[in-house]
């Protein structure tokens, strides 16, 4: 474990993060005070934080236990939105291959969209693999701990704020401010389209299966409408 | 099952499931190349979903009671967000603007 360790590359990893930590703290704040308006207790939104520690996921978790919805269908929810993770560990899996296999698992648990898009290029970059997986580590470690005090201040919000001014709206806004920037082509606005108007039309579906089978049909049109554009192109 | 318990079981389950993706091919499937069909569809997964999510917490105004007026203030603090979002891709100022219209409207307006 020991082996691989560099700290100047540790704390060069967490400097060079730093400007993306502005990117990540109105998320932090949201999840925080998403899960306290979604009826969790302090303690059980930070572990959110802490332990599931990816945006997305707890976003959407929150959501929809505030619409009520079971168990099984936020699970399946977390999971799809979690499949891009799959896509960073297999970008990263050459890479960290000759890691043994306690550095894997540790830098697994740090691997988020930012720290991922900051090291690739590093991995790639250099092959002196002690001080990249430092480097790695030192990103992680940060955006891991901005995290938590990001969703510690969302908690003391929630708590403070009375529910009359409905604080727990800004997991939509979050979500619209996440979404519109992405619809700049073609397809995307195909997918926004089938996926809006399923999730309206499915909404009598029982157990909130609407937003999974809205999310998937919205998937499926993407994927031909993809192959359309190929056609043409 | 309470609440409370629910949660935590779900933070434990999620927990499990997002480590798992990442661990995915750095650990488990170490020697293998992703499904190409994966690699497609992953690409959409974020408007879909996120679409999925969000346009039901801003079109119903109560469960199963669908408003697409302008007598719905979400719907009209979601349309003012999402044009913020599209004009300046901040997440602080769209969250900020889109709260802003939603208490005006709720307080101020009536």
């Amino acid at each position: 474990m020991r082996t691989h360790f560099s700290r100047p590359a540790f704390f060069e990893g967490a400097r060079d993060v730093a400007p993306m930590l502005i990117g990540i703290v109105p998320f932090g704040i949201v999840c925080g005070i998403g899960a306290i308006t979604a009826g969790a207790s302090p303690i059980a939104a930070l572990a959110m934080s802490m332990i599931m520690f990816s945006g997305a996921a707890q976003i959407i978790a929150v959501q929809l236990l505030a619409a009520g919805a079971p168990f099984a269908v936020i699970l399946l929810s977390c999971l799809v939105v979690s499949l891009r993770l799959v896509m960073y560990s297999a970008a990263m899996a050459p890479y960290l291959r000759p890691l043994d296999h306690r550095w894997r698992a540790l830098l697994s648990f740090v691997l988020t969209d930012q720290a991922f898009a900051g090291t690739l290029q590093r991995f790639q970059r250099s092959d002196d693999l002690r001080a990249n997986a430092s480097y790695f580590l030192g990103s992680g470690a940060l955006l891991w701990v901005i995290w938590q005090l990001a969703t510690i201040a969302g908690i003391l919000a929630g708590q403070v704020i009375p529910a009359s001014w409905q604080l727990e709206f800004v997991v939509p806004l979050c979500f619209i401010a996440v979404l519109v920037p992405l619809l700049r082509d073609r397809v995307s606005i195909l997918v926004f389209t089938v996926a809006a108007i399923a999730v309206i039309a499915l909404d009598a579906m029982p157990l909130r299966l609407s937003m999974v089978c809205g999310g998937l049909l919205g998937i499926a049109a993407g994927i031909l409408g993809d192959k359309m554009a190929g056609k043409r192109g | 099952m309470g609440k409370e318990l629910t949660i935590w079981l779900l933070i434990l389950a999620v927990g499990a499931l997002t480590y798992t993706a990442r661990l995915s091919f750095i650990a488990l499937f170490a020697r293998r190349e992703m499904p190409p069909l994966l690699a497609r569809a992953l690409k959409h997964v974020p408007v879909a979903m996120v679409t999925a999510i969000v346009v039901p917490a801003v079109v119903f105004a109560t469960p199963g009671e669908l408003r697409l007026d302008p007598g719905n203030a979400k719907l009209i603090a979601a349309l003012v967000a999402g044009a913020v979002a599209w004009w300046r891709q901040s997440a602080v100022l769209t969250i900020a603007i889109g709260m802003a219209v939603l208490w005006s409207l709720r307080y101020v307006v009536g």
